[in-house]
């Protein structure tokens, strides 16, 4: 449980941008220089005009901080999340604990919210932690490098953090906590629950090779679409849901 | 009537675990499920306890039908499962606590006095701090036991309560048991495959085979139903034709078996016979070693059951 919890965080927020930041201290001078420009080529318009003026140095800090790691960053919330989920009636099902639970009065929905708030809440929790000790980093070594501008927080990360990744981190945590429902054990729930990273990792290709830009409006939108997204699959999970299939399997 | 089950049915694929059971349970009455492995005992408890559906028949707790109203039949259900169902990692106060609230005990003043009462009452109200991992067996099944009391149901529903415990853990269970169906009016069905348990607590009890019904009645009346009369033994110190005449003077003939000095007779009321009879053969001279009552025993008469529905 410590791994997912405290150590991705710690690797994404405080280890991977101080490998970036070290790593560019021999980057040539010019941003356009040949090393920089397949990754220039990559960027939308918006974005190459707002490393045009900058260092090499300064402009791969940039762009990896503001926008590569973007994407990358919706791990922590689903890593997080995943294996309290995926323990959730799994490995009550495990420990011969679930019926005594399935016999209360509580509805369906309500076992289901609870079940996922204990996933949903730190997961939250660790992602808006791991965003404030990111920024720090990166401010912290940024700030005399680009003459004083504060690159964190900024509109994207804000939308990202406080928008996309609880919305993301819901409909993970929904779909892998009925996955747990109807496994046989937490280990199984832990390994179907794994394909739903494949979404995931498709945005973070399509952002680093550029089909695909993660900017404040393409956020919100996918924001709002999670969010419905999220109410569907919610009703969807209560719907599949069945104690009756659940003992069932057991029996 | 606070069960009412009738021509309940479960099917799991091909396999039927509950065939067509129907029975009766009232307030203050101990209700036994009697049955082997597999019987389908486990499979009726959940039915009642509203965990699974039946695919036949229907099945009424409180007057609530499982079907239609399961939210309001688990209120009223206190369910003891197969498995105690603790949360080793918490307390025996923290177990209690959240299926307290789970049961919809909202005040935190009325659950800390329901809690109290329950553990105190099975005697853990001084392990309430300790982790339920710690328990012995007996603690556990005790609390799990208190757990189906938390919120007053007026019914219970108990699974192989005695399951795997030592004598003395398994007489404090059915003492609490007993004292919650004379004292508490509550209507208690119980699963056992322990013969000793149906004698010892159960009103009535169905014995369970494959599913189906094969007996119904109160343990004495399935004794007498199954296996018969009573027989008493009289071993004389030596075989007495006078004193085997004699005694077929006072029963009839098919009554009695004389095999050497070892008298066999088939009684009904074997407290009333017994006196005569020993008196009978003291009088005609035979020397009496020892006087026994062959009282068939719940368990001959339930194997000799399910023997017969095997063979059908």
């Amino acid at each position: 449980m410590l791994f997912p919890l405290i150590l991705i965080p710690l690797v994404f927020a405080v280890i991977l941008p101080l490998m970036v930041i070290g790593s560019t201290a021999s980057v040539p001078a010019q941003a356009s220089s040949y090393g920089l420009l397949a990754l220039l080529k990559t960027l939308p318009i918006h974005a190459r005009d707002e490393v045009m003026g900058m260092t090499g140095r300064e402009a791969i800090i940039y762009i990896v901080s503001v926008y590569l790691f973007a994407p990358i960053f919706l791990v922590i919330p689903i890593m997080a999340s995943s294996i309290i989920a995926s323990d959730s009636f799994a490995g009550e099902k495990e420990r011969r604990t679930v019926e005594a639970l399935l016999a209360t009065p509580l509805s369906d929905s309500e076992m289901l919210l609870g079940k996922m708030l204990v996933s949903f809440v730190p997961a939250v929790v660790v992602t808006v932690a791991a965003f404030l000790v990111y920024s720090a980093v990166i401010d912290q070594f940024t700030l005399q490098l680009f003459g004083g501008w504060l690159l964190f927080p900024n509109d994207i990360w804000l939308i990202l953090i406080f928008a996309l990744a609880p919305a993301l981190a819901f409909a993970d945590i929904a779909l892998t906590v009925l996955i747990s429902a109807r496994a046989k054990g937490v280990r199984e729930a832990q390994q179907i629950s794994a394909l739903l990273l494949v979404p995931l990792i498709g945005i973070i290709v399509g952002q680093v090779t550029g089909i695909m830009w993660l900017d404040p409006s393409m956020a919100i939108v996918m924001a709002s679409a999670l969010a419905a997204i999220d109410a569907a699959i919610f009703v969807a999970t209560i719907r599949a849901f069945g104690r009756d299939h659940m003992l069932a399997r057991l029996t | 009537m606070s069960i009412q089950a009738s021509e309940l049915q479960r099917t799991f694929g091909s396999v039927t675990a509950v065939d067509g059971l129907s029975f009766e349970v009232k307030g203050g009455e101990v209700f036994g499920l009697l049955g082997s492995n597999g019987a389908g005992k486990t499979t009726t408890i959940r039915i009642l306890a509203c965990l699974l559906s039946p695919t036949g028949g229907t099945a009424k707790v409180c007057g609530f039908a499982v079907t239609d109203e399961p939210a309001k039949v688990r209120q009223r259900v206190g369910l003891l499962t197969e498995n105690p169902c603790l949360y080793e990692r918490l307390t025996a106060f923290e177990n209690m606590d959240f299926f307290a609230k789970a049961y919809g005990v909202s005040s935190e003043a009325e659950r800390r006095q329901r809690i109290g009462q329950v553990l105190d009452f099975f005697g853990l109200w001084d392990r309430r701090s300790d982790k339920v991992a710690h328990f012995s067996k007996g603690m556990k099944q005790k609390l799990a036991i208190a757990r189906a009391l938390i919120h007053e149901p007026p019914v219970l529903l108990l699974d192989e309560p005695t399951a795997g415990l030592d004598p003395k853990s398994a007489k404090e269970v059915r003492d609490a048991i007993t004292q919650l169906s004379r004292n508490e009016k509550r209507a208690i069905l119980l699963s056992t495959h322990r013969l000793e348990d149906a004698e010892r607590l159960c009103d009535s009890a169905i014995i369970v085979e494959k599913g189906r019904r094969i007996a119904y009645g109160s343990p004495e009346s399935l004794r007498k139903k199954i296996i018969g009369s009573p027989v008493v033994e009289i071993i004389m110190r030596k075989e007495d034709e006078k004193v085997v005449e004699m005694i077929r003077r006072m029963v009839s003939h098919e009554a009695l078996e004389a095999d050497g000095s070892r008298l066999l007779i088939t009684v009904d009321d074997a407290e009333l016979i017994v006196p005569e009879v020993v008196q009978t053969v003291v009088q005609a001279g035979g020397l009496v070693l020892s006087v026994r009552v062959l009282k068939p025993s719940f368990e001959e008469a339930y194997l000799r059951l399910v023997e017969e529905a095997a063979e059908h």
